[in-house]
């Protein structure tokens, strides 16, 4: 038997409002998010992938609540984000937790690493100040980064091990979905595979939930279990991974796997 | 006699602050052909590429080695004469095409200038041709679009526009710096197809940069592998990739996650982190990361030498033991 969905999203639809003119009225919509709905499983990868404008990040965001819906809902634990109390997205915050495509700018660049992955204990109040140090070293064993890291400034780190100090700021809560978007687009191939290694290290250690929005199809066809294809606003064609790439039935899921430049020589 | 190649670069040095950041880079591009130079960030790809323009940020500068355009060294040209075959001789493409274009000019305007730098063509010609060159880089309406700003028009397009502007002034060289990297993959195919065209149709020599080695594949006829300010190998696409005569180059290929390779495992990955060019290791400068490193890796340079089939070369000391230890 299947467990319950830990996020479901059910005809989702973010729609953004054109102003024109001098009064800056509502002239028409773009139609960002328009119609989405798909479950995503304790322990398991769904990859959203599309294009620039598919809409596949504006859904990152409805989920993490960082955007409203125009329409259609967002369920965490099957519970409907829009009609949660304070303290239930509260709560909520800490089972979600969100890596962006670029490390250098998600880290205060003045902050030491330790403050940076003890910050989200911190403004949860969670332990006190003995336990998050342990916590944080924790932390970064877990992500593979040595206890040298604590006391050096991010600029003193390179792209791969910026992105494991925002993983393990990111673990700090103890979540339960991670959102990746884009997480590796911006690494070098060969860090490229070394995140992607810890992502699936950590999944199968912590029983974590992926969200892992990519237009990489070669990166997605790896590393999720379930796909979800976006063009202009709408998911296309949505399956497992496997039976997806196997056979896709979409012109556009097709067209978009044709394009993909191949490391073999033809 | 045969023609010299129309890019020559001969042990090319480029320093900033006196280290080195391309040491020793050695190429030819002949007429028609693509070569693709390839590596990671940091590896001295785009100096070089901007060294052969002269284009060089003011705190880099060429310490050593030779460019030759067509047999004639043009590192030593007077600023002038560099100038006349910047755009004329040799064409330019970059990762952002919409940082590339004027803003507040409209794109037929632009090719227009760029048209007009070569000769004084009759105004009523002038159009024609650059609606024709637009027709031939595909772009639809033409007379609509070269009336519009960049602001109006896609990356993809944009970058077709640039295009457009480099080939019709005929190039013998096109350099092109990640001219795809920027763009949606369904508009990187239609990009690198329409490069491949225009290559066939003015027989060019192409320098493509990239990082992509799926691109490589797709659209060079030989590659250069540069890490750390050296090619590591070189030679005819397919040779490299069927069989590689570097570690990086084996581990490299090995590390991408392929659209026919095996799901949800943990990908051969290449330990390590590419060195900070302040801290480049002695030796061998990929010696940190190699499992094949032995003491005379991290002393003595390996020269890039004939790697079995011409024309394919590696500077490795241990390329006969990379099929036997590096199996996958």
């Amino acid at each position: 038997m299947n467990p319950a969905p830990i996020i479901s999203v059910r005809d989702l639809k973010v729609h953004f409002p054109i102003r024109k003119g001098l009064l800056g009225r509502v002239r028409d919509h773009v139609r960002a998010v328009d119609g989405v709905s798909f479950d995503l499983y304790p322990g398991r990868t769904l990859a959203i992938v599309g294009e620039s404008g598919s809409g596949k990040s504006t859904t990152g965001y409805a989920v993490m609540g960082m955007e409203e819906p125009t329409s259609g809902q967002v369920l965490i634990n099957g519970k409907d984000r829009a009609h949660m109390s304070p303290a239930e997205r509260h709560a909520v915050t800490r089972q979600l937790q969100l890596v962006f495509q670029d490390p250098a700018s998600a880290l205060n660049p003045r902050m030491k690493v330790r403050h940076c992955i003890a910050e989200p204990l911190e403004i949860h109040g969670i332990g006190n100040t003995a336990s998050r140090a342990k916590r944080v070293r924790d932390l970064l064993d877990l992500v593979g980064l040595p206890e040298s890291a604590l006391d050096r400034l991010p600029r003193e780190f390179s792209g791969g091990q910026k992105q494991r100090i925002v993983i393990a700021r990111a673990l700090a809560l103890n979540p339960k979905v991670i959102i990746c978007d884009e997480a590796v687009s911006a690494l070098d191939v060969s860090i490229q595979s070394q995140i992607l290694n810890l992502l699936m290290d950590l999944q199968a250690r912590l029983g974590l939930a992926y969200l892992f929005i990519s237009h990489d199809l070669s990166v997605v066809r790896h590393i999720s279990d379930d796909i979800a294809v976006m063009h202009r606003g709408r998911v296309v064609e949505a399956g497992p991974t496997d039976q997806l790439f196997a056979q896709t039935r979409d012109p556009y899921t097709r067209q978009l796997l044709a394009a993909v430049p191949q490391a073999r020589p033809r | 006699m045969t023609a010299p190649p129309v890019l020559s670069v001969r042990d090319l040095r480029i320093e900033i602050a006196g280290q080195p950041v391309v040491d020793g880079v050695t190429f030819d591009i002949a007429a028609g052909e693509t070569l693709a130079v390839v590596g990671e960030s940091g590896c001295g790809k785009s100096m070089g590429a901007l060294g052969i323009m002269r284009l060089l940020p003011d705190v880099a500068h060429q310490t050593a080695g030779q460019i030759m355009l067509e047999g004639t060294r043009i590192d030593t040209l007077p600023e002038r004469g560099m100038n006349r075959l910047r755009g004329a001789r040799i064409g330019m493409i970059f990762q952002e095409p919409v940082a590339s274009l004027d803003p507040l000019m409209p794109v037929g305007k632009q090719i227009a200038e760029a048209l007009a730098m070569d000769a004084t063509i009759p105004p009523a010609q002038v159009k024609a041709r650059i609606l024709d060159m637009l027709e031939r880089v595909g772009i639809d309406r033409p007379d609509l679009r070269a009336r519009q700003f960049p602001f109006e028009l896609s990356g993809g397009m944009c970058q077709r526009i640039m295009i457009a502007m480099t080939m019709i002034r005929r190039p013998v060289l096109l350099i092109a710096d990640e001219p795809t990297t920027a763009l949606d993959v369904t508009i990187q195919k239609q990009i690198l197809e329409l490069m491949a065209e225009m290559r066939r149709e003015t027989g060019a020599a192409v320098l493509l940069i990239t990082h992509d080695m799926g691109v490589v594949a797709e659209s060079a006829d030989r590659v250069a592998v540069m890490y750390a300010g050296r090619v590591v190998e070189t030679g005819p696409v397919a040779q490299v990739f069927a069989r590689p005569r570097h570690p990086y180059t084996t581990m490299l290929l090995r590390t991408i996650p392929r659209l026919d390779g095996a799901r949800k495992v943990a990908l051969p990955a290449i330990a390590g982190a590419v060195p900070d060019i302040r801290n480049w290791p002695e030796g061998c400068r990929f010696n940190t990361r190699c499992p094949l490193a032995t003491a005379q890796c991290r002393q003595d340079v390996p020269p890039l030498e004939n790697a079995g089939t011409p024309g394919h070369a590696s500077a490795c000391w241990n390329r006969d033991r990379i099929e036997t230890e590096l199996a996958p």
